[in-house]
């Protein structure tokens, strides 16, 4: 066991502080500190990126001859460790995370020449076209039907959730391309270079936080190439299923966690208790909020165990556990944020969360944010397969009589 | 013993489910607040016509002699409904504070119980509520003249009340002070709440009180009662909150089909849904027992912190497992689950949050 990242290593630390202390504009940081969501305000992440790019650090963990940066895990590590303390926007992931990393690992040639560097520079916007009304947590109960005409698909049907939809250029999805047998057989993988084909209607949805970031996606006899396809037709499963391994893999989530629990220090330090003095003089507060540490370390300790290659790397459990400890941590973070906000948590505020806004916030920024990223947080916990969906993954990775 | 509604109080919630279902209907709630307005008149003013409004308030101050438990049974379904009428912010709280001025209120408090006049009391700040030494308003004298500082967070309709009530210290004493909303050093921010009410924060800097506008001395234990029963009533919009949402979610579990099946087959979402109803049938029953208490003068301070904390925290969890149940459009704007789970949020931050009442209850023998 060793639990140093090597003195040489310090260097590297100081070159990536020198450059996220100086590089992000004061929008991308404003952007940075009203994130209140998995996803950073649109137009401010999408030109942080193009600045990461631009050093070569848009993608840290791609390999390098794609762009990546040929990063240790130490050395990503350290980066997220420096990203979070500067309270920076987090790059959107489904480019970065999703069909980067997918194109990858079983794109074409041609496919990885046409769209990997677009999804480095934040040029191109993917939206995940997956959901629809009837096929949630039952994803391979999808409908939405792709006919081959031609060279072409002809696309028929509904999605829903697709996030971001409204601002994104480009679309993978999965369609029915066969009704017949199992129903994992028979869907097919997608890559639309447009979210504007004639027959395609974006409408966005409203959430509790009162901001329009998911959509709804109708296909009204969309026509789109067949050179869209990755994988064979009828083996879009197998390709959802090798892209989902990178959606749920190892993360670093917990730098940003940890600087979560030091804005709720910082800020509890400042707020009046009805038991006198201020909360975080207050020993029930102080309990929970060490409960909360706790519950953070352990995660943290979990990610570098994956992230450094131990054998709980190789759990089957492995994205599950790391997708319900993120997603519960997250929400009971958020939930403290309410409670030092108190009553301060309650007006809607929408202008002054806004990035570039003039309108002050009516309090502290946490106050501000505590209530939308409460809000935000509850799907945390139903994306990316529900908690409930996960505890049953969990739960068959275990020997059973 | 008995906890059951009397046949009077079940004669005028059936009478008010019939408007509410009429007026207040969850589509033109929210066709309202898209508008930007808060309440609607019309509705204000069927309130005023059924005594809804006049309820709460004795015979001698204009009122109908209604009890504890009559709010209550108008406020489960306000919380049901989703109301964002004023009922609390202008009658419960406004109201009863400026009744505790006796026949001074007079003909003010008369435009109050017809739904003329919206008032408000302005009590919380930003400590929320506490002990009186930390009241952090103040009505001081200097120079034979009396004037008013302080600072005052969500104040329910402080930006439309007409009607200005604020608690303040002076000395070692708690007062309660009629403002003009339109006097000199008097500042109003406005804004609506998660919700869907309006509210304010107030500053009060060198505000000049005619002694005339000082409605009571002494006024601690009085406001303790105003704030007892407009926090019974809040507690009863949360149980019926927690009711609808418990009704909402077994339906949706029931219709809800995932992997051809309804989703309440899976073993993971009945206890959830299990788990609701008991968080909704203690709260359920804690209400309607406090209420017994308060309505036989045996309900303290104590009694009510109980109740406010208990719907508190059972009401947030079980709009957490309501929005969980129904998945991506529990999430969203359209569906009225979220809203909810909202206004039962905004409850539990008011006058009082879970974690102050607990604390109370548990630093103190009963
Ligand atoms: C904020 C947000 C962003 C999203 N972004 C995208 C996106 O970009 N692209 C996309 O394609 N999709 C996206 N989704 C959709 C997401 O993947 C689905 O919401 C999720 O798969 C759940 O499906 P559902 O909403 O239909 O809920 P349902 O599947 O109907 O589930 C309802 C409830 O039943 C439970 N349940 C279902 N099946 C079982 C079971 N077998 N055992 C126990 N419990 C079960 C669930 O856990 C849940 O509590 C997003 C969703 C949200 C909320």
């Amino acid at each position: 066991m060793d639990i140093e990242f090597g003195p040489e290593l310090e260097a590297f630390r100081r070159e990536v502080a020198e450059f996220l202390d100086t590089a992000p504009t004061p929008e991308i940081r404003e952007a940075g500190r009203k994130t209140t969501s998995a996803f950073a305000p649109f137009e401010a992440a999408i030109k942080w990126q193009g600045i990461l790019n631009q050093r070569g650090w848009a993608a840290p963990g791609w390999p390098k001859q794609y762009g990546g940066t040929g990063w240790s895990v130490e050395q990503r590590y350290i980066f997220a460790e420096e990203y979070w303390k500067r309270d920076l926007p987090p790059l959107l992931p489904n480019g970065l995370q999703m069909v980067g990393p997918l194109l990858i690992e079983a794109g074409s040639e041609e496919q990885k020449a046409r769209y990997l560097p677009g999804i480095l520079s934040g040029e191109d916007y993917w939206t995940q076209g997956y959901s629809e009304p009837g096929a949630g947590s039952d994803l391979a109960a999808l409908k939405c039907s792709a006919v081959a005409d031609g060279d072409d698909y002809i696309i028929n049907g509904q999605k829903i959730w697709t996030t971001l939809a409204h601002k994104a250029n480009r679309m993978f999805m999965l369609v029915r391309t066969d009704g017949a047998g199992k129903k994992q057989q028979g869907i097919t993988f997608l890559l639309l270079e447009r979210t504007d084909y004639p027959g395609m209607e974006i409408r966005p949805i409203i959430g509790l936080d009162g901001i329009p970031e998911q959509c709804e996606v109708f296909f009204d006899n969309v026509r789109v190439p067949q050179s869209a396809r990755v994988g064979a037709e009828n083996d879009g499963w197998s390709v959802a299923k090798a892209l989902l391994k990178h959606e749920r893999g190892g993360s670093a989530s917990s730098p940003a966690m940890y600087r979560r629990l030091e804005t709720i220090r910082a800020a509890a330090s400042g707020t009046p208790s009805p038991h006198g003095g201020t909360v975080l003089d207050d020993p029930v507060f102080q309990r929970d909020l060490g409960e909360l540490e706790a519950e953070i370390a352990a995660c943290a300790a979990f990610e570098k165990l994956v992230i450094s290659g131990h054998p709980s790397a190789a759990d089957p459990a492995m994205p599950s556990l790391t997708k319900v400890m993120n997603s519960e941590l997250t929400q009971r973070i958020s939930v403290m944020m309410t409670r030092v906000a108190g009553l301060e948590a309650l007006p809607l505020q929408p202008e002054a969360l806004e990035v570039g806004s003039t309108a002050a916030p009516l309090g502290s920024d946490l106050e501000l944010l505590a209530m939308p990223y409460y809000l935000n947080s509850r799907a945390t916990t139903i994306y990316a397969g529900t908690n409930e969906v996960q505890r049953d993954l969990i739960a068959r990775t275990l020997p059973t009589a | 013993m008995d906890f059951t509604f009397t046949s009077e109080q079940e004669m005028l919630r059936s009478g008010l489910a019939r408007l509410l279902s009429q007026t207040c209907s969850f589509d033109q709630r929210q066709a309202r607040l898209r508008a930007g307005r808060g309440h609607d008149a019309d509705v204000w003013r069927q309130f005023a016509d059924m005594g809804l409004l006049a309820l709460p308030f004795s015979e001698a101050e204009g009122g109908l002699g209604g009890g504890a438990s009559d709010v209550v049974a108008i406020g489960e379904l306000l919380g049901r409904h989703l109301v964002v009428e004023p009922y609390v912010g202008s009658i419960l709280l406004g109201g009863k504070a400026l009744a505790l001025a006796g026949e001074r209120a007079g003909a003010l408090l008369g435009t109050v119980i017809a739904g003329e006049a919206v008032a408000a009391l302005a009590h919380e700040e930003r400590h929320g509520i506490g002990p009186l030494a930390m009241l952090g308003t103040t009505l001081s004298e200097s120079s034979g003249t009396l004037r008013l500082d302080g600072d005052k967070r969500m104040v329910l309709d402080g930006a439309e009340a007409q009607v200005l009530v604020v608690s303040a210290r002076q000395g070692d004493r708690l007062v309660l002070v009629q403002v003009d909303p339109a006097a000199a050093g008097v500042s109003i921010t406005g804004y609506t709440t998660i919700d869907g009410r309006r509210a304010a924060n107030l500053r009060f800097a060198g505000v000049s009180i005619d002694p005339a506008a000082v409605l009571l001395d002494n006024a601690e234990a009085a406001l303790d009662g105003v704030i007892a029963l407009a926090t019974l009533a809040l507690c009863a919009e949360a149980v019926g909150a927690m009711g609808a949402l418990l009704e909402a979610s077994s339906t949706y579990g029931a219709t809800r089909k995932q992997f051809g099946v309804p989703i309440a087959s899976f073993q993971a979402i009945a206890h959830r849904l299990a788990d609701m109803k008991i968080a909704w049938a203690k709260a359920n029953a804690l209400l309607l027992h406090t209420t017994a208490l308060v309505e036989a003068g045996k309900g303290g301070a104590r009694e009510i912190a109980l109740l406010k904390a208990q719907a508190g925290r059972l009401g947030r969890s079980l709009g957490e497992s309501a929005v969980q149940v129904h998945g991506g459009i529990g999430m969203t704007d359209e569906l009225n689950v979220g809203h909810y789970h909202k206004r039962i949020l905004a409850i539990e931050a008011m006058l009082g949050s879970t974690d102050y009442h607990l604390r109370r209850v548990g630093a103190a023998a009963a």
